[in-house]
């Protein structure tokens, strides 16, 4: 019943550099709460890598674009941006991008003093926060062991991921579209591919090995599951199935999707997933 | 109302200027007023393929300085009426155009012309900005390769951020036998990949590169070449008429000669 095509594990990350990708860093976020929208940027602090403004902005406009159904026309918009430097351009840039959305940029909500002063003086309300980022779900960087239970809402796209794009939720990530090759998905947890995986997709990335990987055709050309790394099988299938990727005891296995839940359970002693007998 | 279309790839020499030049002449042809743009600063060469060369005076960035009127700057074919080519300067640095510039400077064009078509530099920074920032709709140049497929999958993301939502698929350099004998892409594999609609196949051939030697555009040159007729087939298809995709099979890989419908339509 159970196929398991040859995915073997090639590699398991265990030195430093595993880190980056276990300390899951969170971008741009939407959230709507009381009839407005928030738009949270990632604070410095989830940013170990700076990302420079001009990646921020298009993430910004990519996202805001995704959602634009989400929102009645001329919603008010708070920007989160916790301890980040924010200038009057950037400000001003991300308005243009709001205004191509029919929203509106009303307040500003940060704990730095120069990004305060400087929405003030663009005209903005500004709330003040002492805490980093309010807001953040995970406010302190959880150590890459402790699988994490708190997490963001399911993020649901219906587009294709292309080449050069990357997809990052502190949640699960749900793709009606296909994943090109070049495109990435990394999600803290669980992704679902309701079309083919052809790129790179990370479950768990956190460090949570109970993630998986689901998708209608497995054509990836890497999967990763917290802190483990396959590739695909030298042959890839003529026909394929409805695919799902998990931790086993030895790596990263496939399985076929419809009855993976019957056959398979979680062992958390073993911190992976086994056969029911 | 005019038509502006950006000819553009990601990855460098797949054959955009190629495309935009022999295009261009093609819809010409069909009667209709060409304005081509060279949007590749620095490396240009559109006024070469079309033998435009030794006729430009101004280019766009004299425009912009307010050297000259946009009319003056513009070269005209005089073998084929209608066809207009605004050169780009070869010896300024390209980081002296910005987008707002290349969007005055086409929606005045615009007016005077049914169709715009810039060509793009290589890759996806400040002159492929420069190049997308007024178009309404977009080809996309690619060949049956890995990289270049990639590439232009990319180029369709970043044209879809922009709200550019009309993208249609040229595939050039199509080799029959090698299509054959599964040692390349088919143009079925790069649709399927990048879910774009296809606008055209043009073969590697030739006659083409006789044709960019000479700075003669097929239609004119060679007009009867298997490539003259895929630029024409595009042109008619851009004009909204139902023309059959050309299937270029090799009998047993020789020439490209036997002609066939393939794609329904
Ligand atoms: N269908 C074809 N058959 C044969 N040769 C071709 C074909 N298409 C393009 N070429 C050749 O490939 C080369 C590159 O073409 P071209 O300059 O049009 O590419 P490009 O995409 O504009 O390059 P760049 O990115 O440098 O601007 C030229 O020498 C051209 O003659
Ligand atoms: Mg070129």
């Amino acid at each position: 019943m159970i196929i398991e095509p040859g995915v073997s594990m090639d590699e398991t990350i265990e030195d430093a550099s595993a880190s980056h990708l276990v300390g899951f860093c969170s971008q741009v976020q939407i959230k709507i709460e009381d009839n407005r929208v928030l738009l949270i940027l990632p604070t410095a602090e989830e940013m170990p890598l700076e990302l420079p403004w001009s990646e921020i902005w298009q993430e910004i406009k990519y996202l805001v674009k995704q959602r634009e159904q989400s929102w009645p026309a001329n919603a008010a918009v708070c920007l989160v941006v916790g301890d980040r430097l924010i200038d009057n351009r950037q400000l001003q840039s991300v308005e243009e991008v709001l205004t191509e959305a029919k929203l509106r940029l009303s307040a500003i909500r940060t704990s730095r003093r120069q990004t305060a002063v400087a929405a003030a003086t663009a005209g903005y309300s500004v709330e003040q926060n002492l805490l980093p980022n309010p807001l953040s779900l995970f406010d302190v960087p959880p150590p890459s062991t402790e699988p994490v239970e708190m997490l963001a809402e399911p993020l649901y796209l219906k587009n294709t991921v292309r080449s050069g794009l990357e997809v990052r939720h502190p949640g699960t990530i749900i793709i009606l579209g296909d994943v090109n090759p070049g495109g990435t998905v990394i999600a803290a947890g669980d992704v679902f591919v309701w079309g083919r995986l052809r790129g790179m997709a990370h479950a768990g990335a956190r460090g949570n090995q109970m993630s998986q990987i689901m998708a209608l055709q497995m054509e990836f050309t890497q999967l990763r599951i917290a802190n483990s790394v396959a590739r695909p099988p030298q042959k890839l299938p003529h026909n394929f199935v409805p695919e799902i990727a998990f931790m086993s005891k030895t790596g990263i296995n496939l399985a076929r999707a419809s009855d993976f839940m019957k056959t398979h359970s979680f062992l958390l002693s073993e911190d992976c997933w086994v056969k029911k007998n | 109302m005019s038509r502006i279309i950006v000819i553009t790839s990601g990855k460098g020499g797949v054959g955009k200027t190629t495309v935009t030049s022999n295009l261009g002449a093609a819809i010409a042809n069909l009667g209709r007023k060409v304005a081509l743009v060279d949007a590749d600063f620095g490396l240009r060469n559109l006024d070469l393929l079309l033998g435009l060369e030794e006729r430009v005076v101004y280019t766009a960035l004299d425009v912009l300085a307010g050297e000259c009127r946009l009319a003056q700057a513009l070269v005209k074919d005089k073998r084929l009426n209608g066809l207009v080519l605004l050169p780009a300067a070869q010896n300024r640095n390209k980081e002296s155009v910005e987008p707002e510039q290349m969007k005055t400077i086409i929606t005045a064009l615009a007016k005077g012309y049914d169709y715009i078509i810039v060509d793009s530099p290589a890759g996806i920074e400040l002159g492929f900005r420069n190049s997308i920032v007024a178009a309404k709709e977009a080809l996309i140049v690619t060949t049956p390769e890995i990289a270049a497929v990639r590439d232009a999958d990319r180029v369709i993301g970043l044209l879809e951020a922009e709200g550019v939502s009309k993208i249609n698929l040229i595939v050039n350099r199509i080799k029959p036998h090698m299509i054959e004998e599964n040692k390349m892409m088919s143009v079925e594999d790069v649709l399927e990949l990048l879910g774009v609609p296809l606008i055209g196949v043009i073969p590697d051939n030739e006659a083409v590169i006789v044709s960019t030697n000479k700075g003669e555009p097929l239609i004119l040159g060679d007009p009867g070449s298997l490539p003259a007729l895929a630029f024409k087939n595009i042109a008619q298809r851009l004009e909204g008429e139902k023309v059959p995709f050309l299937n270029f099979a090799s009998d047993q890989g020789n020439i490209l000669t036997k002609l066939r419908r393939i794609f329904g339509g």
